[in-house]
């Protein structure tokens, strides 16, 4: 009896962590996607073809067939748990990859920046070479014998391309997820401190800095002396690249129409003196490059969060639905390319007239013929 | 729509604004906004709180006479049902009483504790995810992402000391509720569970962001303070009324130090408080003065004899107990 007892109340013991686990799964991590798994995009470079996959993984196909070449791991980062709201364990790679040379740098979530050797995937240096920075969510970008990224610490960073070993820093005000840009002798970036800097390459002094209401997660556009680039403000901006003083600002949100707008999160793409600039509200506005003014504007029906890109004179946009629609630059309308039903969020990648979309979901790479309309080849990881 | 959409609707997604909302108020600290509405939640419910308090009360209570009928009506679970039920009627308790309150509160703890999921935005998915539940309110878009960093925490990642509050505070909290049961066998129970959520809620926050587990015990200080209103200590009476007793009895020994080194004093002053007319009478030529230890009372004047107090030393002291 006594023994029959005991084995009942264990058994009710033990209930209580099992309801309370099932309580914590309903409540907190059904569809909290607290796992970083990254939505690095694909570089191109000759035949090879370079991305990060979302489970920590810098991978090399063949651009013409889609065949793997090689494959690293990166290092996963120390941290872990049990639940799903704890930071992940894989790395997630949220930058494109770069290729200079006989190297591709790719940035990744464990706070570390790689140089790999193109042809055999041999690591050549990493930075830090011990122990790691913040979380780095923005790709890198290369300028004459350094490269730079930002990183959650807030500062931006110029490496030797050679050696790994750091030229400068740059200290902003908050984190740092975009991808910088360089034009000339000029760095621009944007940070969660609501500024946009314009940075000296050769040493990191600032130039100069513009400050919106919100901050900046997107890759700058410069294009004809003038810098674009939108913020969590919900406004698009162009600035006057030499000192950085507003030329036009363009709001996304628009009342008359009961239009809330939403975060500018993509970057945008300049074609024929017109800014085609995607928004989390699910739009591509087309703006006039030197007044601002609106000259058409299509509605995808899902955000974007993919950058656009520009092949030839097509300028291809993907909703995160994974619907990808082609805008003909010179009468801009807008056709339907083909729906890939999976979510999409890396930027996209065109080069001799194919454009590469890297999917979140079941992780595969298109290669699209946007011309034809047709697929012509896809990888999918196993 | 499907019950996601109907859920993210009217529950999730107006947490998550007001949070957003709060923040912008708060400096953008998201630790304050934390803290500042699990206050505001909490007061809304302090009604349902209230009530699931009283009925909790009341059916511990009847737990005697419930262990009584069980007793008496062991083999007849048709009888013993039905007794119950009656004794339920009689007292005006529902065992529903309890339920019910906790049941309508759930989901917006339940809708409070995703939507500090979801802002804390541990990864970039769960930033880019944040935009699509704003509402059209210029401040939400602009004072995203919020500041994470609270006192000496990173709310998105885990900390120890936090951790440990969590657990201190739960078992506070769970103790104060938790009945004095005279069944041996409940007692393992109730012990048991005194220890495991506590430990379990330990364990979760040294793996989930600190944010969380500061949710954690900003709510259970505020339950500890709704429970001491409404019910007093409850079974940590005895656990404060050691406590208070251990500082009484060393401000007990404080104040007798105190007492023991302010004697001589005392006598000073004693000695002070002399008559205006003694210093007359003192002078007087019959009189015996100078030598007070041998005088024995006889070189004061009569009515000062009686006022005067027995000498503290040797005549004071109790004989010795052989």
């Amino acid at each position: 009896m006594f023994r029959r007892n005991k084995i009942l109340s264990v058994k009710r013991l033990l209930l209580i962590p099992v309801l309370l686990l099932v309580v914590l799964a309903i409540s907190g991590c059904l569809g909290a996607g607290t796992r970083s798994l990254g939505w690095s995009g694909v570089a191109v470079s000759g035949g090879d073809l370079f991305f990060g996959s979302m489970d920590g993984k810098l991978i090399a196909l063949d651009s013409s067939s889609g065949n793997p070449r090689w494959q690293v791991s990166l290092e996963g980062s120390a941290e872990g748990g049990i639940g799903c709201a704890a930071p992940a364990a894989g790395v997630g790679i949220y930058g494109t990859p770069l290729v200079a040379g006989d190297l591709v740098f790719v940035s990744a979530y464990n706070g570390r920046l790689y140089a790999i050797n193109a042809d055999s995937g041999a690591l050549r240096w990493v930075y830090p070479h011990e122990g790691n920075l913040e979380p780095i969510a923005g790709g890198p970008a290369l300028a004459g014998d350094k490269v730079y990224f930002g990183s959650f610490d807030g500062k931006v960073y110029a490496l030797n391309v050679a050696t790994g070993e750091k030229e400068w820093q740059f200290e902003t005000g908050d984190e740092i997820w975009s991808t910088p840009v360089v034009d000339g002798d000029r760095l621009y970036i944007g940070s969660f401190d609501n500024k946009l800097y314009a940075l000296d390459t050769e040493d990191g002094s600032q130039v100069w800095t513009f400050e919106a209401d919100g901050a900046f997660v997107s890759m700058p556009l410069v294009y004809n002396g003038t810098v674009y680039v939108g913020s969590f403000d919900r406004y698009f901006y162009a600035l006057n690249a030499a000192d950085g003083s507003l030329l036009w600002s363009f709001p996304a949100s628009d009342e008359e129409q009961s239009r809330p707008g939403s975060w500018f999160w993509a970057s945008a793409v300049a074609y024929n003196n017109a800014i085609y600039a995607p928004c989390l509200d699910g739009w591509v506005y087309v703006l006039d490059a030197e007044s601002g003014l609106k000259i058409t504007e299509f509605d995808l029906g899902s955000p974007v969060a993919a950058s656009p890109v520009l092949a030839g004179s097509y300028i291809v946009v993907a909703a995160e639905d994974g619907r990808l629609h082609i805008i003909d630059g010179d009468s801009n309308e807008i056709r339907p390319l083909t729906d890939l039903a999976l979510k999409v969020v890396a930027p996209l990648v065109a080069s001799e007239g194919i454009v590469y979309v890297h999917t979140q979901e079941d992780e595969t790479v298109y290669a699209l013929d946007p011309e034809a309309r047709l697929v012509v080849w896809s990888f999918t990881l196993q | 729509m499907d019950i996601g959409a109907i859920w993210d609707l009217i529950a999730l997604n107006p947490m998550i604004n007001s949070m957003v909302w709060l923040s912008s108020i708060l400096f953008g600290s998201f630790g304050l906004t934390i803290i500042a509405l699990t206050l505001v939640v909490r007061g809304l419910m302090y009604p349902l709180t209230i009530k699931q308090l009283h009925a909790t009360r009341a059916m511990q209570a009847l737990q005697p006479k419930m262990a009584e009928l069980k007793k008496k009506h062991a083999k007849d679970k048709q009888k013993l049902g039905q007794e119950q039920m009656k004794l339920y009627k009689e007292s005006g308790v529902s065992p529903a009483g309890c339920l019910l309150p906790m049941l309508i509160q759930m989901p917006i703890w339940i809708a409070l504790y995703m939507a500090i999921i979801r802002v804390l935005a541990v990864t970039p998915e769960d930033f880019l995810n944040l935009s699509q539940r704003l509402y059209d309110l210029p401040v939400l878009y602009s004072i995203l992402p919020l500041e994470n960093q609270f006192l000496w925490m990173d709310l998105s990642r885990p900390d120890f000391f936090l951790a440990l509050l969590v657990g201190g505070t739960m078992w506070l909290q769970q103790k104060m509720v938790t009945p004095v049961a005279t069944d041996p066998k409940q007692q393992a129970q109730g012990r048991m569970m005194l220890i495991m959520m506590p430990l379990m809620f330990t364990f979760f926050s040294i793996t989930f962001p600190s944010g969380l587990a500061l949710y954690w015990v900003a709510s259970a200080i505020i339950t500890i303070g709704i429970q001491y209103f409404v019910a007093g200590w409850g079974s940590l009476k005895p656990t404060i009324e050691g406590i208070s007793r251990l500082f009484r009895r060393e401000e007990k020994y404080t104040r007798r130090i105190a007492e023991a080194e302010k004697v001589p004093a005392e006598v000073a002053v004693e000695a002070d408080i002399v008559p205006e007319d003694i210093e007359q009478e003192e002078v007087l030529p019959d009189a015996r003065g100078g030598d007070k230890r041998q005088d024995r009372e006889r070189g004061y004047p009569d009515r000062l004899r009686t006022a005067r107090r027995r000498p503290r030393r040797g005549r004071g002291r109790r004989p010795k107990r052989r």
